[in-house]
């Protein structure tokens, strides 16, 4: 056995030098400080999007995105398929641990600052990921053409109309035609399997690239010397733990699809009366409460737009980070990030109390 | 001192065994959803709010057909002057399922003898309403039976 | 002051005076009619009109006062002549919508006659575009108006049979208004009881007006219509259902008491259902008549063919008839029928079998009823297994459609048995409930199938999390062993 493994180990050797490989990967080093437990959340948001692209591709055999046959082809998977049930089920719930693990990575490395000079383009595709994640969720929600998405559809898609000067077109460039049709699901269904896909696998393999490049950053202000500083190899300690995660997310998320599996509801009817309690996703629940907090009229703008122009700016703040924080960069500690960070994350979860009650 | 070595690669040669037998068994519980996920099911199409009632030759002038359509049942008759008919096939009396009479030229239901006639009209007996219609279309061929037109 | 108030004095004096001045006077107009002899002043010397005093005038206008011809006869004094079309309702109305003038001659008759024929059928436009169909005359003479009372009345009842069917037993007359309504009410009229009651003078069984109204007839379509179907039930109880006026006819009055709690009363009454049976539907209209022993199947039969259909070419048949029991009525009752439930089957206390099969007499029935009733009872118990599998599987969030589809079958089969039930043979009643039974199993089958997937599923999980947490286990273990090497 041994033997065999070390033969096809020596013949791709032979030719694509693998023994560097493992070289430089044991002696890539990670570093081991207090905060270490955030830095496996990038390789969680990882492993989620590695289970969305295999259940994604399985669900694929049997979904059908058209208006007339998406709501019972998911329901023939549900009831008719093998294990269709476990696969859908899977890929929904880990849509959302995937995007609480992206929210997760995506503050960890804010209040560790390590977006700073020189990894401030890895926090810029990382950002934009998150956005894609998002984006992910909103198009792959409408997908199974049931009553809740329909109709959170029509919300979100309203909102995006609200925005000034391109919001219009834009909303009808998202619902292919004026209003949430077949026409809309056709459109979702490209976005959530080919476009979004082939530009976050794009990205995600220069965030990894930079990465790799540039070595896991370390925290600030280490009052420890060089010497003391400690670190473990990456190979195979680091990925060793890593792995293990893994696996506990794995064995998570079949606990929750066997208990909680996916439902579907009703099927879409445009002509049917919207369901009470309407709500969007709970990644996107803290905007829409927001925006249905502002008052209609504030000074001389509408409220709603006044909303989308304040998340607009903030979150472009938010992604240029890297840019404008200049005394992280310099080494310098800076509290101020720490007390906006704060302030988003109160922020968050007070605004998703409130709409979730 | 060597026996504590060998102690301790026994003990090592324990966890590796149970770490492959694991991984194995991992591989297998993984692929094994997966691989009859893909098994291609008994009841190959989805169903629709079409649905098809086979060929257009298979089914006789003056002969009727049932067909499951949802959960509900729907019955295809091609009348003698060769068009087809799609009425649901559940009675608006009492719920049973109603059949077509080709010699009375009449839906029949068996339970209390209510009558519609070809265009679902209740026309004798019990039933207080008429049955819902259907729309039929032929493609290639094929009796496609929907909801709406 | 004083001279005003004698002068009003006077003119109330006249005012009050002058139908007495009327009569005193002779009426000129009845005078010279009477001595020409014409067939009008024949007829008005028996009119109830001229008896209370009234004058020709009265309708035709002109001074009766005045012997001479072209003085009574002048335009200038209002003479009228002969009263057309709408006009001959009119001049009736003039008087008799007049509440103070009817009332000063104690008159109870109402005063909304003309405006009650104007809002009925009988108030449309007639053919000619002008006038309603029937006027006042048309029904109670124009001249020799008697009161309803007196037998000689167009509109005393043992008269009006013959008075509608002056129009209505008239093919051709019909045909211009209502083409589709019969014109043989009257034939059938004859052979109902109150039709033959009535020919024999008796005024108190229901003639026309009894149940389609007078001045107010409405077609029965028409909701408040005393014919629409829905007040039927209403229409004949006023009388069947009143013991006093019953009293001389030897006849229950408790058919609407019974009829309301039947199955079919609680149709029309609790649910408003139009295909539900009413008195007629059963006793007929005009030729009201209760159903004879041998045609009650038939009659029950133009709802329930195939029960009827089954009865008549079963055993039961035979018997019924040489023993005179009415069909359907011996099990079912007439009046007072109940949901028939598979009480009614067997040979318990409450069965109706049980009332002529016993163990020791006509056995055969006693056994076949037995069976019957065991057999049916067994598909009552399927059904509600079926449809608890079904419950347990939803319940654990499988999806049943399918088999759910299959409980239609049982449905069928319960109530297919329950007609077939009529042919009293045992092999055909078995053969339907053997359908449900069959489906029943395949429901329970599949029911099953989903539960025992919804436990396979758990068990997997159990498995694959049993797995991994080995790997975690073990991946652990083995971190921790590289690491104190290192």
């Amino acid at each position: 056995m041994k033997e065999i493994a070390k033969k096809i180990f020596g013949y791709f050797d032979e030719r694509f030098e693998l023994e560097n490989l493992v070289h430089f990967m044991s002696k890539k080093y990670v570093p081991v400080h207090r905060h270490s437990i955030w830095y496996y959340f990038g390789g969680v948001s990882l492993f989620f999007f590695i289970i969305q692209v295999i259940t994604g591709i399985l669900l694929l055999f049997y979904y059908k995105g058209s208006s007339d046959l998406a709501y019972e082809s998911i329901k023939f998977i549900m009831s008719k398929v093998e294990f269709g049930w476990l696969i859908r089920s899977i890929h929904s719930w880990s849509a959302n641990l995937f995007i609480l693990s992206m929210y997760i990575h995506m503050f960890s490395v804010f209040f560790e600052k390590a977006y700073r000079k020189p990894r401030e383009l890895t926090w810029l595709t990382g950002a934009v990921m998150f956005l894609m994640s998002l984006a992910f969720g909103f198009s792959g929600y409408l997908l199974p053409w049931n009553e809740l998405a329909f109709f959170a559809t029509k919300v979100g898609t309203d909102i995006v109309g609200a925005v000034p000067f391109v919001g219009e077109t834009l909303k009808y460039f998202l619902r292919g035609g004026e209003d949430v049709t077949g026409a809309t699901l056709s459109r979702f269904f490209g976005f959530h399997v080919a476009l979004f896909p082939g530009i976050f696998t794009l990205l995600l393999v220069l965030h990894l690239l930079f990465i790799q490049r540039q070595g896991i950053s370390e925290p600030m202000h280490s009052e420890k010397s060089e010497e003391e500083k400690k670190t473990m190899p990456f190979f195979p300690n680091f990925m060793l733990r890593d792995l293990l995660l893994w696996l506990l997310v794995l064995n998570l998320l079949a606990i929750l699809a066997v208990f909680f599996p996916a439902e579907l509801g009703l099927k879409a009817n445009a002509l049917a009366s919207a369901p009470a309690g309407i709500r969007p996703e709970w990644y996107f629940l803290f905007m829409f409460q927001t925006l249905k907090l502002i008052p209609g009229h504030v000074l001389f703008i509408e409220g709603e737009v006044l909303g989308i122009l304040l998340f607009g700016v903030v979150g472009l703040l938010w992604i240029l980070v890297p840019f404008w924080d200049r005394k992280s960069s310099r080494g310098i500690r800076n509290r101020m990030i720490n007390y906006i960070g704060i302030a988003a994350i109160v922020f968050i979860i007070i605004l998703t109390i409130i709409g979730l009650m | 001192m060597e026996e504590h070595l060998e102690t301790k690669n026994e003990r090592r040669d324990f966890l590796k065994k149970i770490f492959t037998g694991g991984f194995l068994a991992f591989i297998g519980v993984t692929l094994y959803p997966i691989v009859s996920f893909l098994k291609p099911p008994k009841q190959e199409e989805v169903e629709v709010k079409s649905v098809s009632a086979g060929k257009v030759d298979e089914l006789k002038v003056g002969d009727s057909k049932l067909v499951r359509f949802g959960t509900k049942p729907v019955i295809i008759i091609h009348a003698d002057d060769g068009t087809f008919t799609a009425l649901s096939a559940t009675c608006t009396h009492l719920d049973c399922t109603v059949q077509y009479k080709n010699d009375e030229k009449v839906i029949w239901c068996a339970c209390h003898n209510g009558k519609y006639n070809l265009h679902g009209k209740n026309i004798s007996g019990p039933p207080p309403k008429p049955l819902d219609k259907y729309f039929v279309s032929i493609k290639n061929e094929e009796i496609i039976v929907s909801k709406e037109a | 002051m004083k001279l005003f108030n004698r002068n009003l004095l006077y003119i109330l004096l006249t005012v009050i005076a002058s139908p007495l001045i009327l009569f005193a006077t002779q009426d000129q107009c009845f005078t010279c009619h009477n001595d020409l002899g014409d067939n009008a002043s024949n007829l008005f010397k028996e009119d109830v009109h001229y008896k209370t005093g009234l004058s020709c005038a009265g309708c035709h206008g002109g001074n009766s006062n005045s012997d001479d011809m072209d003085v009574a006869m002048n335009k200038s004094q209002g003479f009228s002549g002969v009263p057309k079309q709408n006009r001959v309702s009119e001049t009736c109305a003039k008087c008799h919508s007049d509440t103070s003038f009817m009332k000063k001659y104690n008159s109870k008759i109402s005063t909304h006659q003309l405006e009650s024929l104007q809002k009925s059928v009988h108030g449309s436009l007639a053919t000619n575009g002008k006038s309603m169909i029937v006027q006042c005359t048309t029904c109670h003479n124009a001249h020799g108006i008697k009161k309803v009372a007196d037998p000689r009345s167009p509109v005393y009842p043992t008269n009006v049979p013959q008075t509608c069917s002056k129009c209505h037993n008239n093919a051709g007359y019909m045909q211009t208004y209502n083409p589709s309504l019969t014109v043989d009410q009257l034939a059938k009229y004859r052979t109902s009881v109150h039709g033959k009651l009535n020919a024999n003078g008796n005024s108190k069984t229901a003639q026309c007006a009894s149940c389609h109204g007078s001045h107010d007839i409405l077609t029965s379509k028409d909701v408040r219509a005393k014919t629409y179907k829905l007040n039927i039930p209403k229409t004949c109880s006023s009388c069947h259902s009143n013991k006093s006026y019953m009293k001389e006819f030897a006849i229950a009055t408790d058919q609407h008491d019974k009829y309301k709690n039947s199955v079919h009363g609680k149709a029309v009454f609790e649910k408003n259902d139009l295909s539900a049976p009413v008195c007629n539907d059963c006793h007929g209209n005009h030729g009201a008549t209760p159903p004879g022993l041998e045609s009650i199947s038939k009659v029950c039969g133009t709802c329930h063919a195939l029960n009827a259909q089954l009865f008549s070419s079963s055993l039961h048949k035979k018997v019924f008839d040489e023993n005179k029991y009415p069909e359907c009525e011996t099990c079912h009752g007439n009046h007072e029928i109940k949901s028939a439930t598979e009480k009614l089957l067997g040979v318990s206390e409450d069965a109706i079998c049980s009332k002529c099969h016993t163990e020791s007499k006509n056995t055969k029935g006693y056994f076949v009823a037995k069976k019957m009733r065991r057999l049916i009872d067994n598909l009552q118990i399927a059904d509600s297994n079926a449809k608890n599998s079904i419950f347990l599987a939803e319940q654990k969030g499988m999806d049943v459609e399918e088999a759910k589809f299959k409980l239609r079958d049982i449905h069928q089969s319960k109530l297919e048995a329950r007609t077939i039930v009529h042919s009293f043979e045992e092999k055909k009643f078995k053969e339907v409930i053997a359908k449900g039974n069959t489906a029943s199993k395949q429901v329970i089958t599949e029911a099953n199938a989903a539960i025992d997937q919804f436990y396979f599923r758990r068990y997997g999980l159990l498995i694959a999390t049993l797995v991994i947490t080995i790997l975690i286990i073990s991946i652990y273990f083995y971190i921790k062993r590289i690491e104190k090497n290192q």
